[in-house]
């Protein structure tokens, strides 16, 4: 191990010169669909950390992810006051540090995951909060167990093309409403987290977080429709599982819809004009896999300039959205800024603290975490401790670890522009399960993707009540899920 | 058109139990009901980022309100004023609205925010949101205020403000429905100021005469108004003058002793509405009184 306190490296030599000259021409390396290999990171004629940064400046990272795991748990009220404040804390012990020993090869580091991850990251989940928050669907259906399962499907079929979070939040309260009359309904919003909010959204990039940061580093588009097989599996089991927990207690509780519910209001959609929007978000990312309009260098990180040309198309369709949607919707839908604030707050210290850790993933069997790159080997490993740690730590940052154990594990040392496309082609295997790990898994708990919480929030507001933290996993994670996922290890890894 | 039932929206700030106190002098025009609400926003106690709801902080703030109102009414003790209280969680502005329907309220009122050096004026982006879309009458009641004038930081309490209210029409519908409300308040109020500003902008290109002429025809429309107001049985004075509306305004409610201001919401399109803001929501703002809109 090289000892932190000499650094290796001239001290911002990276940034003043030209960090393209060694960088891989796009041109030259397409993905299997087109997927221009910009700048995604990796080694682009700057020093390269991974060898040599020591395992402990993954601590700040650890911290991070434990932090978002526990506090919730032991001092929510802290936590909701200043969860903004440990954020900074995390990102701050490490990039103090980082900063002070490596100097302007730390600051590049920073500047382009800020830029390259961080920044689109946050505008399209922001684009499909705002964009999904402006559709409304009024009125209510009688829950019984077919029309339940027909709005659990509903969800999961939207989740990859409006996001986890916005099909969770366009479904939730019709979903508490057409159920409001049953006793029993906890299990009711439990599979509804298992499916709309985490399963439905493995198709596309869109869906769930992980799948865009894959995305970003290279994953083509529609790449992961590879792993609809898998996602049907689950869908379809957890949805013959459901049917017929509903069915026992429907006909436990009376067997039929009482007569005041069969007055309620016809369901009618309102705000559908944000479909056009959501139509330009999916087109404005799809486009941005499609072409390359050459790179702009800014602060020294180089993008593509579609890649900005899509960022800013995301603002704008939220910003449509914004100012053509009526005020009483997003009233009515209980829109708030406050999830994306929070998300915005946390993966800012999020993927600080995770450079460290990818950069030494990245260096495979060269760098510190070779023992973990050892220890994951078959497909089978990647799914499930992709999925373990996902459903416990948040799925996006878990994702891009695997995926960076995945490369260096398979092409170390190669540039990320050269590896993601073979990991899509030669070791696809490993691909879809890291994809499926991270976001099947991410309903495990509360914790493993945001819409969980979200979801749980407004359940319980309206009077349903939620299992605790370790209630839902004991009683509905493993009892329910294990054995779903065990299915799909059996059949598909 | 009298105030039966009015939804007094609190943050339970400073004073708000005497601004309470000064709002139900409407008893003696017709006041009947009063619907105490409080609105604990959504992000106090929800979405707790990964973790689901603060249950038992939205139990304690919700036994907080409860106790704080049952005070506020024990404390009035007034048998021929029937009392309610509301305590929601969710958005503020949204949650009013709902309570406004559900209660068949006509008033809201709400208080001032707190202006701070930056921003020196007494409506917040929450408030101004609930002036323009209303439905109902909003009074903004500022119980204790401190203002500017003449250059000099003063402070002043808002009470006995049904005494001498001033309309500001601007001959519109809503300002019609604002001198009915007015006149309704009648056994409360000593006198009615009514007063028409000609804005600037409005004889900036005309010639002498045809301002003369403006001049005559407002003040044949603010003597028909008089007139509603005397055959009320209530005094009245009228006051026409030319400038910047706003700043006339509140310069004529300084200076002839107004109580209260009433004005009808002034109706402008969206743009006009969002980024400049109708002379009713800058007179909100910017004056000392309380001011109630009528839509």
């Amino acid at each position: 191990m090289v000892s932190a306190s000499e650094p290796q490296h001239p001290p911002g030599s990276h940034l003043d010169g030209n960090p393209a000259t060694a960088e891989t021409s796009p041109a030259e390396h397409p993905t299997e669909e087109g997927h221009p290999a910009t700048d995604q990171g990796g080694h682009h004629g700057h020093d390269d950390l991974g060898p040599v940064l020591p395992l402990w400046s993954c601590i700040p990272f650890a911290c991070m992810l434990f932090s978002i795991a526990l506090f919730p748990l032991l001092a929510p009220e802290f936590w909701h006051h200043h969860f903004g404040k440990v954020s900074a804390f995390w990102a701050a012990a490490m990039a103090g540090p980082f900063l002070f020993v490596y100097r302007g090869t730390a600051l590049y580091e920073i500047i382009h995951i800020i830029l390259a991850d961080y920044v689109p990251f946050i505008i399209l989940l922001w684009a499909l909060y705002t964009v999904s928050g402006g559709i409304l669907l009024k009125g209510s259906l009688r829950g019984t167990p077919v029309v339940n399962v027909l709005i659990l499907t509903l969800g999961t079929l939207l989740a990859s093309w409006m996001g986890t979070t916005g099909a969770a939040m366009l479904l939730i309260r019709p979903f508490l409403r057409a159920n409001n009359y049953r006793k029993n309904r906890t299990f009711m919003v439990v599979f509804f987290i298992f499916l709309v909010a985490n399963v439905g959204g493995s198709l596309t990039p869109l869906g769930d977080p992980p799948l865009f940061l894959g995305f970003l580093h290279g994953v083509s588009f529609f790449w992961t429709f590879k792993i609809l097989p898998h996602m049907l599996t689950v869908a379809g089991l957890l949805l013959v599982i459901y049917f017929f927990l509903d069915l026992y207690y429907f006909k436990k509780e009376t067997g039929r819809v009482p007569a005041d519910e069969a007055a309620k209001t016809p369901l009618r959609l309102v705000g559908i004009h944000n479909f056009i929007f959501l139509a330009g978000i999916i087109g404005a990312v799809l486009m941005s896999g499609m072409v390359d309009w050459g790179q702009v260098n800014l602060l020294g990180v180089h993008r593509g300039i579609q890649d900005w040309v899509r960022d800013g198309l995301l603002v704008v369709m939220g910003l449509l959205s914004m100012a053509t949607t009526a005020v009483e919707i997003r009233e009515d839908n209980d829109f708030t800024w406050f999830p994306i604030i929070e998300v915005a707050y946390l993966f800012v210290g999020i993927f600080i603290t995770m450079i460290p850790c990818l950069l030494i993933l990245k260096a495979g069997a060269n760098g510190q975490l070779a023992f973990l790159i050892n220890a994951v080997k078959t497909p089978l490993h990647y799914f499930w401790v992709t999925g373990t740690l996902s459903g416990f730590l948040d799925n996006a940052p878990t994702y891009l670890t695997f995926f960076n154990t995945a490369l260096g594990s398979h092409f170390p040392g190669m540039a990320e522009a050269q590896a993601v496309p073979l990991l899509m082609t030669d070791k696809a295997l490993y691909l879809k399960a890291i994809s499926a790990g991270a976001v099947f898994f991410g309903a495990c708990s509360y914790i493993g993707n945001a819409p969980n919480f979200m979801v749980r929030s407004i359940s319980e507001e309206a009077g349903t009540p939620m299992p605790s933290f370790f209630g839902y996993i004991l009683k509905y994670t493993v009892v329910f899920l294990l054995p779903v996922f065990a299915v799909v290890s059996l059949i598909f890894f | 058109m009298a105030f039966q039932t009015i939804l007094f929206h609190t943050q339970f700030r400073e004073m708000a139990f005497n601004a309470l106190k000064s709002i139900i002098e409407l008893k003696a025009a017709g006041l009947k009901k009063v619907v105490l609400a409080h609105v604990i926003p959504r992000e106090e106690v929800g979405f707790v980022p990964y973790g689901g709801t603060l249950k038992e902080d939205e139990n304690r703030m919700r036994e907080e309100g409860r106790i704080e109102f049952e005070d506020w009414i024990q404390t009035i003790d007034d048998p021929q004023l029937e009392f309610s209280q509301r305590i929601e969680v969710g958005a503020t502005i949204a949650q009013i609205f709902d309570m406004v329907e559900q209660e068949k309220a006509d008033l809201v009122v709400v208080g001032r925010k707190k202006r701070t050096v930056l921003e020196k004026v007494y409506v917040g982006t929450h408030i101004l949101d609930l002036l323009r879309r209303s439905t109902v009458p909003v009074l903004m009641s500022k119980y204790m205020v401190q203002y500017e004038w003449q250059g000099e930081s003063l402070t002043r309490t808002n009470v006995g403000i049904w005494k001498r209210p001033m309309l500001a029409t601007d001959w519109s519908e809503p300002s019609r429905r604002a001198l009915d409300a007015t006149v309704a308040l009648k056994g409360l109020v000593e006198k009615i100021i009514v007063t028409h500003v000609i804005g600037a902008r409005q004889i900036k290109n005309l010639k002498p005469p045809a301002i003369k002429r403006l001049e005559d025809e407002s003040e044949k429309r603010l003597l028909s108004y008089c007139r509603q107001v005397d055959d009320a049985g209530i005094q009245s004075e009228f006051h026409l003058v030319l400038g910047r509306t706003v700043e006339e305004i509140i310069k004529i409610s300084r200076n002839h002793g107004a109580t209260m201001i009433v004005m009808g919401r002034t109706g402008k399109d969206w743009l006009q509405e969002y980024w400049l803001g109708g002379v009713s929501h800058r007179v909100a703002e910017l004056s000392e009184l309380p001011v109630l809109l009528i839509p």
